[in-house]
C-alpha cells in the first residue's frame, strides 16, 4: 500500500485538481482502505481496489470539493500540480490543471486512468464501474476537449 | 470502413489486436489525417504523463505516510506480500520442484496445520533426533513409524528434514543443540492412506518446506552424503 501511495496521490491531484485538496482525498481513501482491507478480495489488484475506492469516494465527496476548487481555480490559476516550479511553467501547467477541471468527471477520470495512470481500457473501466465502449468514448470526448481547451489557451 | 475517433484512440493506446488493429493500421497508414490523429493521441498522453509525473517523485506528507506507518499499515502491506507469496506458489506445480528429486512411492504424509501445537524453541526428542540422524528418504519402509518426507537445506543453509508420524508431523532443522523444530502439527493418522499422496496435509507441510527451503530438495545421494557429515 505504501508502495502505491505516490500514484494515488497523482490520481488524487489529478482528480480534485491541486494537491491539497488530492491530498485529503487520499487520506480519505487510505482510511477507507485499511478499514475494509478484509473486503479486499485475493487475487485481484490491490492498486484497482484501491483506486477504485478513491474514485468513488471523490464521486460522493467530491463534488463540493470540485464546486470550490472551481472558484479557486479562477481565482488563482497558478497554484496546481506545477505550482512549486518556476513562473512561467507554473502558470503552464496551471493551465493543464485548469483545463483537467472542466471536463465532466466521468471524463476526466477516463482521461487520467488511461493517459496518466496508464491502465488498460479493461481496468480503467473495471475501477470506474462502466462498459469498455463507454470508458472508450468518455476517453475520446475528454481528451478532445481537453484539446480543444488547452488549443484556445495557446 | 468508418474508423471512429474510438478507434483511433484504442489503436494509439494499443487496445487493438488482431484483425481489428490491422485494419485500423492499414486505415492509418493510408490516411495522414487519421495518423495525425494517432500522433495527437500519443502527444496528450505524453503531455499529461509529464505534466504529473512530478508528482510521483515528490515525498508523500507526513500526514499520508504516517497512516501506514503503524502496525494497520505492516499488516496490510503483509497481507499484500502473502499475497505475492501466495500468487506464486500457485503458479508452481505446488510443491513439486522441492519433492521432485526426492519424490519416493513409499511418501508419506502429514495432516499439517502451520502454527498449531508450534514450540519454537523445542528440540526432537532421542527417538525423533535418531531417526532423523540417521533414516534416509530413499531406505524407509511404508511401516515405518516416523517417515522423512524430504530434506533440505534452508536459507541459513541447515540441513532441515520434514517428517510424519502418527501423532505428529514436521520440520526439523538441525543445530549446533540437535534438531530444532521449526514447525510442527498433527501428524498422519495413517488411517488416511488414500489421500497419502494427494491429501490437503501434503500440500501444506511440503509448501512450508518450500518456503524454508534455499533450493530444490536433495536427491537420494545427497542426502546419503549430507548423512555422512552428519547434517552439518
Amino acid at each position: 500500500m505504501l508502495a502505491l501511495l505516490p500514484r494515488l496521490r497523482r490520481f488524487a491531484i489529478g482528480l480534485c485538481g491541486n494537491a491539497s485538496d488530492g491530498d485529503d482525498l487520499c487520506q480519505m481513501t487510505l482510511e477507507r482502505a485499511l478499514a475494509n482491507r478484509s473486503r479486499w478480495e485475493e487475487g485481484t489488484r490491490l492498486d484497482s481496489w484501491m483506486y477504485r475506492i478513491m474514485r468513488n469516494i471523490w464521486i460522493d465527496e467530491g463534488r463540493k470539493v470540485t464546486r470550490s476548487m472551481q472558484t479557486f481555480v479562477a481565482e488563482d490559476a497558478g497554484l496546481g500540480v506545477g505550482g512549486e516550479g518556476a513562473q512561467e511553467a507554473s502558470v503552464e501547467l496551471g493551465n493543464v490543471d485548469r483545463a483537467m477541471q472542466k471536463l465532466p468527471e466521468d471524463q476526466r477520470e477516463a482521461v487520467l486512468l488511461v493517459m496518466v495512470e496508464g491502465y488498460a481500457y479493461k481496468e480503467a473501466a473495471e475501477i470506474v464501474g462502466c462498459p469498455v465502449g463507454t470508458l472508450n468514448s468518455r476517453l475520446v470526448r475528454g481528451r478532445d476537449a481537453l484539446m480543444a481547451i488547452l488549443g484556445e489557451a495557446s | 470502413m468508418k474508423v471512429t475517433p474510438e478507434d483511433i484512440a484504442a489503436f494509439a493506446d494499443g487496445e487493438l489486436s488482431g484483425d481489428r488493429e490491422a485494419e485500423i493500421a492499414a486505415a492509418v497508414a493510408a490516411d495522414p489525417a487519421l495518423a495525425e490523429q494517432v500522433e495527437r493521441h500519443k502527444a496528450m498522453k505524453s503531455m499529461l504523463g509529464a505534466h504529473y509525473a512530478p508528482v510521483i517523485d515528490q515525498p508523500v506528507p507526513d500526514r499520508l505516510a504516517s497512516m501506514l506507518a503503524g502496525s494497520d499499515a505492516a499488516e496490510v502491506v503483509d497481507f499484500a506480500a502473502a499475497r505475492q507469496k501466495r500468487e506464486s506458489r500457485k503458479r508452481l506445480p505446488h510443491w513439486g520442484w522441492i519433492a521432485g528429486p526426492a519424490l519416493a512411492a513409499s511418501l508419506a504424509l502429514a495432516v499439517f496445520r502451520p502454527g498449531q501445537g508450534v514450540e519454537s524453541s523445542a528440540y526432537a526428542d532421542a527417538q525423533l533426533a535418531a531417526v532423523l540422524d540417521e533414516r534416509l528418504v530413499a531406505d524407509q519402509s511404508q511401516t515405518d513409524d516416523v517417515r522423512v518426507l524430504l530434506s533440505f537445506r534452508n536459507d541459513e543453509g541447515r540441513y532441515c528434514r520434514a517428517f510424519s508420524a502418527e501423532a505428529r508431523g514436521g520440520i526439523a532443522c538441525n543445530t549446533e543443540n540437535g534438531w530444532r523444530l521449526e514447525a510442527t502439527g498433527t501428524g498422519n493418522d495413517g488411517a488416511d492412506t488414500d489421500y497419502r499422496m494427494a491429501g490437503v496435509g501434503d500440500g501444506q507441510i511440503l509448501a512450508l518446506a518450500q518456503e524454508m527451503a534455499s533450493g530444490p530438495a536433495l536427491d537420494a545421494a545427497a542426502e546419503r552424503e549430507a548423512r555422512e557429515q552428519g547434517w552439518r
